[in-house]
């Protein structure tokens, strides 16, 4: 009896160490890559409460609020009607693919989603050649926002369509034999149940579009600076300024608090296939 | 309220016809089943009738009122899904709410409607969980209580039992049968699960390939199925080939009969009207119609049959009693204290004493 107890026991106990150990390792090397990519953002946080002199303080944050505050805002606005206008596009243009019966819908949406496989730098000489030459909107605000819709649509579009995708018809259909049109349908039924494929694709445009630098460089101009653009520019002229590491660093926690409530309030199913995860 | 008619109905997808020229004339008030095995086009049937799809060819009357091309949402319908379908974002009080809001009606009405909706199917506390928090039965509850609230014209249900487990299959159906009793609606309701539609319905119409095989009472489907398919389908059937060898007319007022042979079996049941003699048939008898005598003489009296028993399985309130007679294995059941003293009769001569035969035209002979 008692051998015939003791035995498992002992096999038990060799797992339980060698599962410690393996555990051991794999927090370890979590760890390690975590710290190796969060260093580049701490050191820049270092640097941004840092005076030359070697004194700890906040004061570089003064410009955060004060000078940067413009380009931070233009960025702000430029991420939200960008937003807005993805939706636009993107809703109509999911429903298409996802219900209509449209030919060749898979090679529509390769077709679609080739502006995220387009270098940016390619884009941006893109975009200054057709603004200027066909539509006469270089350094506009407006060119600046059809940039980051070109360029980001399909960051809205494919989440919303894995959302479409899942949504049984029979929700629609229970709405219509209920007397509800279809107006009536989609936007108290539809709409509300796309919403966490539609808050996945406002998370992935605001991510691209709020730390946007590439594209902007090229098709901004004077008074359409935006923050990330100033961070660059602020570089080039005044050399590494603590001023220029708060910016920066405000920018990254901006995108991290937004990118966490997303995560707390919708998990991250609907981010599958996307560029985030 | 709403008399239902479906006129020479089809509905094709692709090189497929799902609903073939289907005729249905549904009376006010009247509990009608459609009932076939998957892919019979019943759904496909239910759908066109609640306007998520048009029909290819024919025409769909409420009333004499052609409504082919009245979209689902003014048909003034209440459709039952097979998964509950309630809105999970809203709650049970918003689900019951929906149909009422989206037409306009004032608050105050909905209000009224949705509490008396909730008392009609007993979950009155229940009004603001949501859908999540309810249990499969509670669910398919408020999504009658759903149908309902818009006091619709006809109620169509496409298998709402279908996902529920068993006992809560069996309160639900009468649940449901109450509650058109109550309403006095018209009702189609869609199953492949013959206990359902046999327990419900007013009448069944037995669809198969996309056509109406026969429509009926319960009785006239299980008792005198008028195809190979119905009397396979509808419950257990023992099937006997034989030939038409003589036409028998009924008593005044009975239905006709018609002799069979069928190797050296004489079998007698009821003639569907179209055989004569010489034609290629099968004999039904349900198992549950069949007397098993222990007597071993010959006989030549029809439906009588000689036969040794080949095999009995004990199934609790029923015996189930395998008998070879000349080149078929027929299977009787019996019930009662009768069937204890079968248990050891195995390998023993009997007498199978068939009652209720029917007789169809054998398709495949036919075809052959």
């Amino acid at each position: 009896m008692a051998t015939l107890a003791g035995a498992p026991v002992g096999r038990e106990r060799r797992i339980f160490s060698f599962t410690w150990l393996w555990n051991a390792l794999a927090h370890g090397y979590v760890w390690a890559w975590l710290g190796v990519f969060a260093l580049p953002f701490l050191a820049t946080l270092a640097y941004s409460l840092r005076t030359p002199d070697g004194v700890w303080t906040l004061s570089a944050y003064q410009y955060v609020f004060g000078s940067f505050k413009e380009n931070l805002l233009l960025s702000v606005q430029t991420t939200i009607i960008t937003i807005i206008l993805n939706l636009l596009i993107s809703i109509p243009a999911a429903y298409a693919i996802v219900r209509a019966p449209i030919p060749g819908k898979s090679f529509l949406l390769s077709a679609l989603n080739l502006s995220l496989y387009t270098p940016a730098a390619v884009m941006g000489v893109s975009l200054v050649i057709a603004y200027a030459f066909l539509f006469g909107i270089p350094q506009t605000m407006t060119g600046l926002i059809a940039a980051y819709v070109v360029g980001t649509f399909p960051l809205m579009l494919v989440p919303i369509i894995v959302a479409l995708r899942d949504l049984p018809l029979m929700f629609e259909e229970a709405a219509r034999t209920l007397g509800a049109t279809r107006m009536q349908s989609f936007f108290r039924i539809e709409l509300p149940l796309l919403g966490p494929g539609i808050s996945a694709g406002i998370l992935l445009t605001f991510v691209i579009v709020f730390n946007e630098f590439l594209v902007t460089l090229f098709i901004a101009g004077p008074g359409t600076t935006t923050a990330a653009l100033r961070v660059y520019n602020l570089t080039r002229t005044a050399g590494f300024q603590p001023s220029t590491a708060a910016l920066a660093t405000t920018m990254q926690l901006v995108s991290f608090v937004v990118v966490l409530l997303f995560f707390r309030f919708f998990g991250s199913r609907y981010l599958k296939g996307t560029y985030l995860i | 309220m709403t008399r239902v008619q479906l006129l020479d109905v089809s509905k094709r997808f692709g090189q497929t016809l799902a609903v073939d020229h289907v005729n249905a004339d549904i009376a006010d008030g009247e509990f009608v089943t459609l009932l076939g095995p998957s892919g019979c086009g019943k759904t496909t049937t239910l759908r066109m009738v609640a306007g998520l799809i048009d029909p290819t060819a024919g025409q769909i009357q409420f009333d004499g009122q052609a409504v082919n091309a009245v979209p689902s949402h003014r048909r003034n319908i209440g459709l039952a899904f097979q998964s509950h379908a309630l809105f999970p974002h809203l709650s049970v009080a918003r689900n019951i709410a929906f149909g009422l809001e989206v037409k306009r009606t004032p608050k105050v009405d909905v209000q009224r409607r949705v509490a008396e909706m909730l008392d009609m199917v007993e979950l009155s506390e229940y009004g603001a969980r949501m859908p999540a928090q309810l249990s499969g039965g509670q669910q398919q509850r408020v999504a009658l209580a759903r149908m309902l609230a818009t006091d619709p014209r006809v109620l169509l249900f496409d298998e709402p039992l279908s996902a529920l487990d068993r006992n809560l299959r069996d309160s639900l159906k009468y649940s449901i049968l109450d509650l058109q009793r109550r309403t006095k609606k018209t009702a189609i309701y869609v199953t492949h699960d013959q206990s359902e539609a046999f327990a419900i319905s007013d009448r069944i119409f037995v669809m198969n390939d996309g056509r109406i095989e026969q429509s009926g009472t319960q009785l006239d489907i299980y008792l005198r199925p008028r195809t190979e398919f119905v009397a396979n389908f509808v419950g257990d059937n023992n099937a006997i080939a034989g030939e038409v060898t003589a036409l028998v007319p009924g008593a005044p007022g009975e239905p006709s009969l018609v002799d069979v042979r069928a190797g050296r079996m004489r079998l007698r049941g009821l003639n569907p009207g179209n055989l004569r003699v010489g034609d290629k048939v099968l004999a039904f008898v349900r198992p549950e119609n069949i007397d098993v005598l222990m007597e071993s003489r010959e006989s030549d009296e029809p439906n009588l049959i000689r036969g040794r028993i080949a095999q009995i399985v004990f199934e609790g309130p029923t015996v189930r009693v395998i008998v070879e007679t000349d080149g078929v294995a027929i299977r009787a059941t019996a019930g009662g204290l009768g069937r204890l003293t079968l248990l050891d009769q195995e390998r023993r001569d009997v007498l199978l004493r068939l009652q209720e035969v029917t007789v169809v035209r054998d398709e495949s002979a036919a075809a052959a």
